[in-house]
């Protein structure tokens, strides 16, 4: 682009420009305040913080910024709700007196909260307010704010969200705050989360090097990544005689870092094995056991996520409180819904197919195009929302580990489902009949096994599983009509790699699959890491043409 | 003589398949237009919206009396995701069917698929997705944002407002995100960010196992510097990047993720309550406050009887193709390609955001920029909007295109025109 | 010997067919440039590139149906030999744009100039030749084919699983393909040719030699394909199709059968996918999609495999299906694929040209027409193609 066109610069409005003040240091100077304010006698009560909300109506971002600050300051304990409001997006100031209050919908109507009192002003049309906008540097302002002004909060978790914010941006100035609270804490955790807070603040301080020294222990014994990112942040700036001592530090932190990073990796390995697994463990019934090559098993996956849609727009709408439980509902919807259409499936197609495997896949795949474009005309092309309980988001710390709340339910998830498989395969007379059709299938008829009501049920039961499966994925996936696609190749491998026709073989296999997927991601990317996977399952299935676990004796000839 | 009838017939059939059944030609008091859209496979997840969205165009137009007193007809078929098909439909259309214009494609892929149909048959394809930039056809409009619309501007945002040091540029593996990454990286060492600052990750498309991409961001934002993740990661591979990242804790304020290709209808199948203060950057949004806007949403409600669907940016890069060819039709009074061409540059028709866009010689549109926080209730809340920015489709951040420039108006009549060697055609040599 | 070889490919259908394909590379260039656009006997170009484009396919198909009709190998990644035929004449295309491209680069293409690739990849040397870029046409294809054959057939992997790894690979390809460290153009692939042979790619009369040329190869291929079927090493062919093991017992070497096929199917391939990418204007990575093999299998299926012309009615067929609904019923084409896949599987197994080549056969044979209905169009198949394909 050259002299040819228009300039092409991008002026910023005024409105939303304003002076540029660094996050950092406005909050050192917000703490600063209230560590006066609370070192009093009493905290300063001078100022109303009532004006000061009044006046982030017609204030751009940055002078919202401070005004945070000086709410902050007034030491009010009384305007934490309504910060918290502001963080989350819910302050309106009102059209006809410019007056802010914190706001909560009521039916189609937003009732008014006074941000200081907290009482109800009455409820408002939503268009005779406008909200008060947030961003990121606002959020992280008054996250500061409220780490100030709740540490000595009567309730637990919030002086020790209180402590962590102090944590995640320490200063000199929040040094002695700490320490007036820490020395009225009682609860051990919050304590120790207190006194490492005290530790971060204390090394940016002009205490002594014995003190700083003794912080320094501290903050490696916290370990993990937000001891690397303190120190690292520290380390150009503290004192020449305690960089060994960081140094050492930090060594020591790494060490342990690269152990935790390995067991971190395998559970990766596994969490994606375990999806592997999920998806690929219907199949391991239809194609392993049964011999059909079945594509459609990915559009089956699909129409179990779709029924778990369709169960939590249900709850959605008659009944909220459940929708905790809308898992645990959409499993049984979906293990019906596509136990069914796998049986409708079996009875007008396949039946006709046994024993010319390649034929079914053609089939399948025709029927897999047909399902496909069925969503795609009913629910539409885009993605469905399908929402995670409480008890599937967020994550725990385990060592120096994070695990994922969805990622350690799918695993035991998908491990109960296939243990489930197993006793029925192995213990019940229903999976003996099963096992002695796919043998022998005209023996098993002269012993008055009724081989098709068998085989229609098997692939019903194929199908239903992958329904299930289809439940859990559609807490880590899209919820689309190509959700199928994208497993189909990805199952078919670790069915064939794990040996046709052994539940323990699709086990092992995805679990190993997913483990040396993970372990080859870092060094050589996702993209090439799946390549060479395979790449790797070509060349074994050469070595091994009949999987890992392969059967022997004469049921490998039928 | 069985088996010469039945390939003679199969060929004929072939033949006539093709001739006969397109053969509707158009009354005299319609004018045609193509919309190339994929109905189905896998970017029917993102282009059926476009394909309403014409409809519904068409539909208000010919409320307004058409164009030119005749009625619009609009001809829609299925290139099915797949890019040879979209070169065969864009045949039909022109060739066949006598389209005056085509509205479609969505990838790079298939606009450089049709590229060459459209010079050779001499039509026009208005293409309203943000691209990687470095093409100018003398046949082709961009509606959609190039790189300076959407990708500096919204780094420019988190250095100065977030102060952002340490940048992650997360991609899916496809030309756009690698070309808007290499810009990005150029421009931001020119800004004086060190290359150890800059992590850059690469991954396939529907990638859905983002664990150790995610804590590999952690582990690279824990380095003392503020961090944010600059994501060019194609439509499907977003919802399960967003809720792993939900899921692993990554706060907007403590690691910000600006999306150059996440809109309302890929928040759609998110909850986004976790994701709230995440940013993406557009030339539009659905909740952009101006009438026009407004009525656009009011109208595609009605439309598409749904009160829930979403509005998003390449509908309004659609809206400004079709009015700006509108106008330009009627300011030509034919709907002759060579005509249109000559009148549409310079053709200003209201955008959505409240202002107008104005085709550019270099066949781009000028459009303001806006940064938006994601929201709990998966729409966007503008927090930057830039003046109306010209796109630039020769990157001056890439060596090779830094000295081309592109004007389609006469007597210049050039695409990649070199102001270093004063010649057409590149490097001119 | 070689004419005695070809001699006895012409025979019956093969020369009608092969007759018609020759009149048909004549008569429908002609028409396409001799005639006015508005006589009735005009062929456009559009409908020109599409006809070419189905040739391409049905020799796609006619490639497949040497494995899997002839051989028993169900392969379902075919498309890849297609794509990587299709790529070598890409990257003989890009080379040809030379300094044309939009940064005028003699060197490099277009997408290699603004990723700031400062030379040429090895493996783009030579490709500017247009014999050496034919060469890699057929040897690409045929080398990939060989060596995964020559692993794939010694360890005796065959049936379900050999589909499955012949899956892998054309997924694995196209991973690979999709990476733009490749060197191959990444997702867009490589396209906006501008010559060949230095006749210009869009000119009429370049898409019309194209058409000729496509119908010409279809027909020498399938003389070649007659050629091999028809030979002693064709019976011994099908022989491995129906019983493998006793071939083997009998002391033929049966890898090296398959191999051979394998090979030369995939070298047709190749063919097909450098006569599809100059009419269709590009090639890319989606080429190599499982979807698109699977779908070439079902071409085959339809027309009916095991008989040389079945696969290319099939591919004909399907494709000018798919052109007609993806413009009338844009919604309804996969239901109508879908259901066409189940139908054919069901109703005729052996595809349209098999179920009349048998009713032929059934009304010749008027004696044993009774039996041939009853024991055959109840679509089982004859006991050792069914053990087979239970293996």
């Amino acid at each position: 682009m050259r002299s040819a066109l228009p300039p092409s610069n991008s002026p910023i409005p005024a409105s939303i420009r304003g002076d540029i003040v660094t996050t950092t240091s406005f909050i050192r100077a917000v703490i600063a305040v209230l560590f006066f304010a609370f070192s009093g006698p009493a905290f300063a009560q001078g100022t109303d913080p009532r004006p000061l909300f009044n006046q982030l109506a017609d204030a751009n971002f940055n002078e919202a910024e401070k005004l945070v600050g000086e709410i902050a300051t007034t030491g009010d304990p009384r305007v934490v709700p309504a910060l918290n409001a502001f963080s989350e997006g819910d302050l309106y100031f009102r059209k006809s007196d410019k007056a802010v209050f914190a706001a909560k919908p009521v039916g189609l109507q937003l009732e008014l909260i006074d941000p200081v009192t907290g009482e109800s002003a009455g409820q408002v049309a939503k268009g005779a307010v406008t909200k008060v906008k947030v961003n990121n540097n606002l959020r992280r302002a008054i996250r500061a704010a409220l780490g100030g002004l709740t540490l000595m909060s009567p309730d637990r978790g919030a002086r020790l969200s209180a402590a962590d914010a102090i944590l995640r941006s320490p200063s000199a100035e929040t040094l002695e705050l700490v320490e007036t609270a820490l020395a009225k804490e009682t609860d051990a955790e919050v304590k120790a989360r207190m006194e490492e807070a005290r530790a971060v603040s204390l090394l940016s301080s002009d205490r002594s090097v014995e003190d700083k020294r003794a912080a320094i222990e501290t903050i490696a014994n916290l370990g993990g990544r937000e001891a690397m990112r303190i120190f690292s942040t520290i380390s150009s700036s503290i004192d020449e005689s305690l960089k060994p001592d960081v140094d050492k530090a930090i060594a020591k932190i790494q060490g342990q870092l690269q152990l935790w990073d390995l067991a971190q990796n395998v559970w990766y390995g596994m969490s994606l094995g375990s999806v592997l697994l999920l998806a690929a463990i219907g199949l391991a019934i239809t194609f392993g056991v049964m011999g059909i090559i079945n594509m459609a098993h990915g559009e089956m996956v699909m129409l179990g996520a779709y029924s778990t849609f369709m169960v939590q727009e249900v709850i959605r709408d008659n009944a909220p409180g459940l929708f905790d439980w809308s898992l645990a509902i959409a499993l049984p919807v979906a293990f019906l819904v596509t136990g069914l259409v796998g049986f409708v499936i079996e009875r007008g197609v396949i039946r006709f197919l046994y024993g010319r495997p390649l034929e079914t896949l053609l089939a399948t795949w025709g029927v897999s195009l047909i399902l496909q474009q069925a969503i795609r005309t009913i629910f539409g092309p885009t993605n469905q929302e399908v929402g995670n309980p409480s008890w599937m988001s967020g994550s725990f710390p385990l060592g120096g580990m994070t695990i994922t709340y969805n990622r350690m339910w799918i695993i035991v998830f998908s491990l109960t489902i296939f243990f489930a498989l197993l006793f029925v395969m192995k213990k019940t007379a229903y999976g003996l009949n099963m096992r002695a059709v796919t043998q022998n299938r005209r023996m098993a008829s002269s012993m008055g096994i009724r081989t098709p009501w068998v085989d229609a049920l098997t692939f019903a039961l194929g199908s239903g599983i992958a329904g299930i499966a289809g439940v859990a994925l559609s807490q880590i996936d899209n919820v689309s009509p190509n959700l199928g696609q994208s497993y189909i190749i990805d199952s078919f491998m670790v069915v064939v790699f794990g040996g046709v026709g052994n539940l323990w073989g699709t086990l092992v296999g995805a679990l190993s699959l997913g483990i040396l997927n993970k372990f080859l991601e870092p060094s050589v990317g996702a993209v090439l890491g799946k390549i060479l996977v395979l790449v790797l399952i070509i060349l074994f299935i050469q070595k091994r043409p009949r999987g890992l676990f392969a059967l022997k004796g004469r049921a490998v000839e039928a | 003589m069985n088996f010469r009838t039945k390939l003679g017939g199969a060929l004929l059939a072939a033949a006539l398949s093709t001739t006969a059944f397109h053969g509707a030609f158009a009354a005299d008091d319609t004018i045609k237009i193509g919309v190339l859209h994929s109905l189905s496979g896998t970017m029917a997840i993102s282009e059926t919206t476009l394909k309403d969205a014409m409809l519904m165009m068409v539909e208000e137009q010919n409320k307004k009396g058409g164009v030119l007193g005749k009625k619009l007809e609009a001809v829609v078929v299925d290139p099915a995701s797949d890019w040879p098909l979209f070169a065969e439909k864009a045949r039909q259309l022109i060739s066949q069917d006598k389209v005056a214009a085509v509205f479609g494609c969505w990838t790079s892929s298939s606009r450089k698929s049709v590229l060459p149909v459209f010079e050779e048959l001499n039509s026009i394809l208005f293409y309203p997705v943000q691209y990687e930039g470095e093409e100018s056809s003398r046949n082709i409009f961009y509606t959609g944002a190039a790189p300076n619309q959407q990708a500096i501007p919204a780094v420019d945002y988190l250095a100065n407002t977030e102060g952002v040091e340490r940048w992650v540029l997360a991609g899916t593996d496809y030309v756009y995100p690698q070309t808007t990454n290499k810009i990005l990286k150029a421009y931001l060492m020119s800004k004086g960010v060190k290359e150890e600052d800059i992590m850059i990750n690469y991954t396939p498309f529907g990638h859905s196992d983002w664990q150790t991409i995610v804590s590999d961001i952690k582990k690279f934002g824990s380095a003392g510097k503020k961090t944010a993740v600059v994501s060019t990661i194609n439509g499907d591979a977003n919802v399960p990047f967003y809720k792993e990242l939900g899921n692993q804790g990554i706060k907007a304020e403590d690691i910000p993720v600006v999306a150059f290709s996440v809109g309302e209808e890929e928040l759609a199948g998110l909850d986004t309550t976790p994701l709230v203060g995440h940013l993406a950057a557009w030339n539009y949004f659905q909740s952009v406050d101006a009438e026009v806007n407004a009525e656009f949403i009011k109208t595609w409600h009605a439309f598409t009887k749904n009160d829930k669907r979403v509005t998003n940016d390449p509908m309004e890069a659609a809206y400004i193709g079709f009015n700006a060819w509108v106008k330009a039709v009627e300011a030509a009074g034919t709907t002759d390609t060579d005509a249109v061409l000559d009148s549409i540059i310079g053709v200003s028709v209201p955008n959505l955001s409240g202002g107008t866009s104005t085709v550019m010689p270099n066949h781009h549109i000028t459009k303001p920029v806006l940064i938006g926080e994601i929201q709990a209730d998966g729409q966007f809340e503008v927090v930057q909007e830039t003046a109306a920015v010209v796109g630039d489709e020769w990157s001056d951040y890439l060596p090779d295109s830094k000295d081309l420039i592109s004007d389609w108006r006469k007597p210049m009549s050039c695409g990649n025109f070199n102001v270093a060697t004063g010649k057409c055609g590149g490097k001119g040599s | 010997m070689i004419t005695g070889f070809i001699l006895r490919a012409l025979e019956g259908k093969i020369v009608v067919a092969v007759g018609i394909l020759l009149a048909v590379a004549i008569i429908v260039p002609a028409l396409n440039l001799l005639t006015p656009p508005d006589s009735a006997l005009h062929i456009p170009t559009y409908a020109m590139a599409l006809m070419g484009k189905y040739l391409c396919y049905a020799l796609l198909a006619l490639a497949l149906d040497l494995v899997w009709g002839y051989c028993g190998i169900l392969s379902l990644g075919h498309g890849a030999f297609f794509a990587l035929g299709g790529y070598a004449m890409g990257m003989y295309l890009m080379r040809q744009i030379g300094s044309r491209g939009v940064y005028g680069n003699p060197d490099l293409p277009d997408f290699m100039v603004f990723l700031n690739w400062k030379e040429l990849p090895w493996f783009w040397y030579g490709f500017d030749m247009f014999p050496f870029a034919m060469a890699m046409v057929l040897i690409v294809p045929g080398l990939l084919a060989f060596v995964f054959g020559w692993f794939a057939f010694r360890s005796r992997v065959n049936g379900v699983y050999l589909s499955i790894i012949t899956q892998a690979m054309t997924y694995a390809l196209m991973l690979a393909f999709f990476r733009n460290d490749m060197g191959f153009g990444g997702n867009n692939g490589l396209t906006d040719f501008k010559d060949i042979l230095g006749f210009q790619v869009q000119a009429g009369g370049t898409r019309a030699v194209l058409f000729a040329m496509s119908a010409i190869m279809l027909a020498l291929c399938l003389i070649v394909a007659s050629a091999i079927t028809r030979s002693k090493f064709g019976k011994v062919l099908v022989g491995v199709r129906d019983a493998e093991s006793r071939v083997r017992f009998l002391g033929f070497r049966v890898e090296n059968i398959k191999l051979f096929t394998f090979v030369v199917s995939a070298m047709f391939a190749g063919i097909a996918g450098a006569l599809f990418v100059p009419q269709v204007g590009i090639i890319n990575p989606g080429e190599f999609a499982p979807a698109n093999s699977i779908e070439v299998v079902v071409w085959t299926a339809v027309g009916g495999r095991g008989t040389l012309i079945g696969p290319i009615i099939g591919a004909i067929l399907v494709n000018a299906g798919k052109s007609y609904f993806t413009g009338a019923f844009p919604e309804f084409w996969l239901f109508a694929l879908g259901g066409l896949f189940i139908a054919v599987t069901l109703f005729l197994p052996k595809g349209i040209v098999g179920t009349i080549q048998h009713g032929w056969n059934a009304r010749k044979a008027l004696k044993a027409a009774a039996d041939a209905e009853k024991g055959r169009d109840a679509g089982a198949l004859p006991a050792a193609q069914q053990a087979q394909a239970a293996e």
